[in-house]
C-alpha cells in the first residue's frame, strides 16, 4: 500500500486551473482577484509537482496544520483534506475516491473529506509525501486520519497535539509540541529551521488576518460587494499560502475591489433581495447551481461566522513559534466549531445577523462534521431570538449523492418564499 | 448456552435495573450528600471520591430507544451514546445531579459536556483538556489539567481535598481494580465460571454505586465463583472491542449463539479498571494523574499503536479465536482505527467481526445473523 510518483492527477488540477484563471481574464466582468485565485490554486500545485525535482520535502497535512513553520524550512505543504475535495470537484472523481476509502474500511459515518484523502493517498492520485503531518484541530476525523496516511505511504509521521482550551498552560504545552516538531523536520529534511524567516512569515500572517478582518468589516455594506459564495475562495488563501506573497496579494486586491465597489455602491447583483448568513459549508457538487439560484432569486451570503470571524489578537514576529501557537486559537473555525462553546462565539452570531442586515440564515449541515452539527439547535434558538429564520439542509461536502439539485433547489425555493412573505 | 444463576450477582442487576435512580443514590442525596455524574474514563474519579461526592458514570439508555430529543438538540449525527446520555439527561433522569465532568476526549463526549451545560443546569462543571500523547510534556499538561479541577472542585465546596483523603480514595479504588483483575483472571480459564454478559452486569454497577459497597458485592461474587463449580463455554473464545457499550444483552446474543466472550477493551470494562494508581514515590495527586493518561488507551490517543498492542496481547492472554468490533456509527475515533487493528489481529491469525450499531442494541436481527455466521466460520477454522 504505497502511493507512487504520480504526478497526472495534480498536473490535470493545474491545467485547470491556469485554464480558468486564462478565461477569467477575457470575461470583462471576472474581476482580478478571481484570476488571482485561480493562479493561486495552479502555483501551489505546480509546487507541489515540482517538490521532488526541486530536491525538496513534501509535507501531506491536515487541515488548519500550522504551514507557516514548512515554509520558512522550504518544505512543499500539501493540504490533504483540500486536495481531495478539489479532485473530487474539478476532476468529478468523488465515486472512484470515496469507494477506495470505503475500500479500506472506512466507515461511511467518517467525514467524506477524511474517506477521500485515504482513497487519493490509495489510489496514487498524488505525489508520495515524504512526511505526514496531522493534528487533532479540527476534529476526531484529523486527530485520527495520520496513521493511515502513513502506512499507505509508508512515510514517516508526526502528530501535532492541540490543546482543547486557551490557557496558559495549554499555549506552553502547543509551543513545545511545535519546537518538537520543527526537530522532527529538521531531522527528516536535512535543514535547519530558518528562525529570521518565520518571524517574516508571522508578520505577514498577522497582516493577512488583519486584511481578513477588513474583508469582513466591508461586507457589511449593502448592496454586497462580495459574491454570493465566494467566501469559500477567501478561505483558501490562507489555507495554501499563510503569511505569503500570493495571499496577501489576493486578499489586498478583493479588499480594494470591495472597497471600490463600496464607493461606488455597487453590489454582485442587480438586485439583492435576500441577505444570508451561511453556517458552514453547501456541498461541492452543487456550487455552480447554487451560485445560478442565488443570482436568480437576489440572494447572496454575506456573513459565515463559522468560517470568517477571526478572534481578536495579534501574532508578535518577536515570538514566532508562541505566535503560530496562538494563531491557531484565532482561526474562526475553532471557536465556532471545535469548541469549547463559547458564549462570545454565540452572541457574535446574533450580533453579526443585526450587523450584516441578515435576513435568513441557511445551516449546511454536513453530516461528517458531528461537533458543528450538535450546535444547530443553539444557533436557530440565538438567530430565533434575533427574528432570523434558518433553514437546515443535511448534506455532504464531496459525496455528490447525498443531495439531488432538485432537492436542495426545492428548499431554498421554499425558503426564499418564506423569507418573501416575510 | 444456559445459565446457572449466580446469587451474588443479584446485587448488581438491582443496581443496574434501578440506575440512574437507585436506591441508595436517593438515599444518599435525602441525607444530603453529593452525586456527581462523570462522561468519560479520562476523568480521575478518585478525586471526586476524596471529596467525599459519590462519583457516578452517565450511561444512556439500557436498550436501544428512540432518541428524538436527543436528536433534536445533539442532531442524528452525533453518536447515539451522546445522544442517549443527552436525553436522559434533558428528560430529568439525572435530575439530582450536583455535577458533571468531562474530558476534552472525543467531538462526541465533548459537545454532550457543551450542551449539558447550556441546557441542564447543574451547579458544577468542569471539562479537563486531556492530552492525546503519552509524553512527559503531556504528562505534565495533564497533570495542571487534574490539579485545576481539584482546586475548582475545592472552591466549589469550600473545603479542602487533603492528601490523605486521596489516598484512602486511591486505596478504595485500586481494590476494586485488583478485585476486577481476579474476577477476569477466572474468565482465562477453559471453563470459565462467569460468561460476558454477566461480567458486564459486574461492571456496569461498577460505575453506578459507591465503590466500597461494590467492592464489597464483588468479594462476595468472587467468593460463590470460587464454590460454585459452574463451567461455560465449548465454542469460540471471543473479545469485544471498540465503542462504549453497556448492554449485557448484547454480549448475551452472542453467547447464546454459542460463542463465549471471555474479554474485551471496552471503557466500560477492561479500559475502565485495568490499571492501579501507583504512588511509587509520587504525591497522590501525581499517581492519579499518571495513571489516568498512561491507562489502557481510547482510540482517541496517538500513537495507536499502544492501544493495538494491548488488544493483541489480550488475546494471547486469554487465548481468543476472534474479535467482535462493535462501533457505534458516529464513533469516528475507534472507526478510524478499525482498517489497521483488523490488519494487525489478522496477520496474528485473528479474523474480526466489524459490527456496525447504535448504542444500547441488544444484538438481534441482522447482527445475530452476522454473529453466527462468523462463529460457524470460527468453527471451521478450529477443526
Amino acid at each position: 500500500m504505497t502511493t507512487a510518483e504520480n504526478k497526472s492527477d495534480i498536473d490535470l488540477l493545474v491545467r485547470t486551473y491556469r485554464l480558468m484563471a486564462r478565461m477569467n481574464r477575457v470575461r470583462p466582468e471576472a474581476r482580478l482577484s478571481e484570476t488571482l485565485y485561480f493562479n493561486l490554486l495552479a502555483d501551489y500545485y505546480t509546487r507541489i509537482n515540482n517538490a521532488h525535482r526541486e530536491g525538496k520535502l513534501l509535507a501531506a497535512h491536515t487541515v488548519f496544520f500550522p504551514t507557516e513553520i514548512l515554509y520558512a524550512m522550504d518544505i512543499v505543504p500539501m493540504h490533504t483534506e483540500m486536495t481531495t475535495w478539489l479532485n473530487a470537484m474539478f476532476l468529478r472523481r468523488q465515486a472512484e475516491i470515496l469507494s477506495k476509502g470505503a475500500e479500506l474500511g472506512l466507515a461511511p459515518e467518517i467525514c467524506s473529506p477524511h474517506r477521500g484523502v485515504a482513497g487519493i493517498f490509495a489510489l496514487n492520485s498524488i505525489p508520495r509525501p515524504d512526511v505526514i503531518l496531522w493534528s487533532n484541530l479540527i476534529c476526531d476525523n484529523t486527530a485520527k486520519s495520520g496513521e493511515l496516511m502513513m502506512e499507505l505511504s509508508q512515510s514517516p509521521g508526526f502528530f501535532l497535539d492541540n490543546p482543547f482550551q486557551d490557557s496558559p498552560g495549554e499555549m506552553k504545552y502547543l509551543v513545545g509540541e511545535l519546537e518538537d516538531m520543527v526537530r522532527f523536520l529538521e531531522e527528516k529534511s536535512g535543514r535547519k529551521m530558518d528562525w529570521n524567516r518565520l518571524s517574516e512569515m508571522v508578520e505577514s500572517t498577522d497582516r493577512e488576518i488583519e486584511l481578513y478582518r477588513e474583508i469582513y468589516q466591508l461586507r457589511k455594506a449593502v448592496p454586497s460587494p462580495m459574491s454570493a459564495l465566494s467566501y469559500l475562495e477567501l478561505l483558501s488563501a490562507d489555507y495554501m499560502f499563510p503569511g505569503q506573497p500570493e495571499s496577501i496579494q489576493y486578499l489586498t486586491q478583493l479588499r480594494d475591489e470591495l472597497k471600490e465597489m463600496i464607493q461606488e455602491s455597487r453590489g454582485t447583483i442587480s438586485q439583492e433581495r435576500f441577505r444570508l448568513m451561511t453556517l458552514f459549508i453547501p456541498p461541492m457538487h452543487l456550487m455552480s447551481s447554487l451560485t445560478k439560484l442565488f443570482e436568480e432569486k437576489g440572494a447572496v451570503s454575506v456573513v459565515e461566522p463559522l468560517f470568517t470571524r477571526w478572534s481578536e489578537g495579534r501574532l508578535d514576529p518577536a515570538r514566532p513559534l508562541e505566535s503560530v501557537a496562538k494563531k491557531s486559537f484565532l482561526i474562526p473555525e475553532r471557536r465556532s466549531m471545535y469548541g469549547p462553546l463559547s458564549q462570545q462565539a454565540l452572541q457574535d452570531i446574533t450580533d453579526s445577523a443585526e450587523q450584516y442586515k441578515i435576513d435568513g440564515a441557511i445551516y449546511w449541515a454536513f453530516m461528517g462534521c458531528r461537533h458543528t452539527c450538535a450546535t444547530i439547535k443553539i444557533i436557530k434558538e440565538k438567530l430565533s431570538e434575533v427574528d432570523v429564520p434558518m433553514l437546515t439542509v443535511d448534506c455532504d461536502i464531496v459525496d455528490p449523492t447525498i443531495n439531488s439539485e432538485e432537492e436542495v433547489r426545492d428548499k431554498l425555493e421554499q425558503f426564499f418564499e418564506l423569507l418573501e412573505d416575510r | 448456552m444456559s445459565y446457572t444463576e449466580l446469587q451474588s450477582l443479584e446485587s448488581f442487576r438491582e443496581v443496574n435495573h434501578t440506575f440512574p435512580k437507585t436506591e441508595d443514590i436517593m438515599e444518599l442525596k435525602r441525607q444530603g450528600k453529593k452525586v456527581f455524574g462523570w462522561l468519560c474514563t479520562y476523568v480521575p474519579e478518585e478525586i471526586i471520591h476524596a471529596a467525599g461526592i459519590l462519583p457516578i458514570r452517565i450511561t444512556g439508555y439500557a436498550q436501544e430507544t428512540e432518541l428524538d430529543d436527543g436528536n433534536a438538540y445533539l442532531y442524528i449525527n452525533n453518536c447515539s451514546f451522546s445522544r442517549s446520555c443527552l436525553q436522559m439527561g434533558l428528560r430529568g433522569e439525572y435530575d439530582y445531579l450536583d455535577g458533571v465532568v468531562a474530558g476534552s476526549t472525543c467531538d462526541g463526549a465533548r459537545r454532550l459536556f457543551d450542551l449539558w451545560q447550556y441546557y441542564i443546569k447543574v451547579p458544577f462543571h468542569h471539562i479537563i483538556t486531556v492530552p492525546r500523547k503519552y509524553t512527559e510534556r503531556a504528562h505534565g499538561l495533564y497533570y495542571e489539567q487534574v490539579a485545576q479541577f481539584k482546586e475548582h472542585l475545592e472552591q466549589y465546596l469550600d473545603t479542602r481535598i487533603t492528601d490523605e483523603a486521596l489516598l484512602k480514595s486511591i486505596s478504595v479504588y485500586n481494590e476494586s481494580r485488583e478485585a476486577l483483575k481476579k474476577l477476569y483472571q477466572l474468565r482465562k480459564l477453559d471453563k470459565p465460571p462467569i460468561t460476558g454478559a454477566e461480567t458486564m452486569e459486574v461492571l456496569n454497577a461498577s460505575q453506578r454505586m459507591a465503590k466500597e459497597q461494590f467492592n464489597q458485592y464483588l468479594c462476595e461474587l468472587l467468593d460463590e465463583l470460587a464454590v460454585s463449580g459452574i463451567e461455560h463455554g465449548s465454542g469460540a473464545r471471543l473479545m469485544v472491542t471498540g465503542s462504549v457499550m453497556n448492554n449485557p444483552e448484547f454480549i448475551r446474543s452472542i453467547e447464546e449463539l454459542g460463542g463465549l466472550v471471555v474479554t474485551d477493551e471496552l471503557c466500560t470494562s477492561t479500559r475502565y479498571w485495568s490499571d492501579p494508581v501507583v504512588l511509587d514515590g509520587r504525591s497522590p495527586l501525581e499517581a492519579v494523574s499518571r495513571r489516568y493518561l498512561n491507562n489502557f488507551p481510547c482510540a482517541r490517543m496517538v500513537p495507536s499503536d499502544e492501544r493495538f498492542d494491548r488488544i493483541l496481547q489480550l488475546a494471547r492472554d486469554y487465548r481468543v479465536d476472534g474479535v467482535i468490533s462493535q462501533i457505534i456509527r458516529y464513533c469516528v475515533p475507534y472507526a478510524h482505527d478499525l482498517p489497521l487493528i483488523t490488519d494487525r489481529l489478522k496477520k496474528a491469525g485473528i479474523p474480526t467481526l466489524a459490527l456496525d450499531v447504535e448504542y444500547g442494541t441488544s444484538g438481534s436481527g441482522q447482527i445475530s445473523t452476522r454473529v453466527q455466521a462468523f462463529l460457524e466460520m470460527l468453527e471451521t477454522k478450529k477443526k
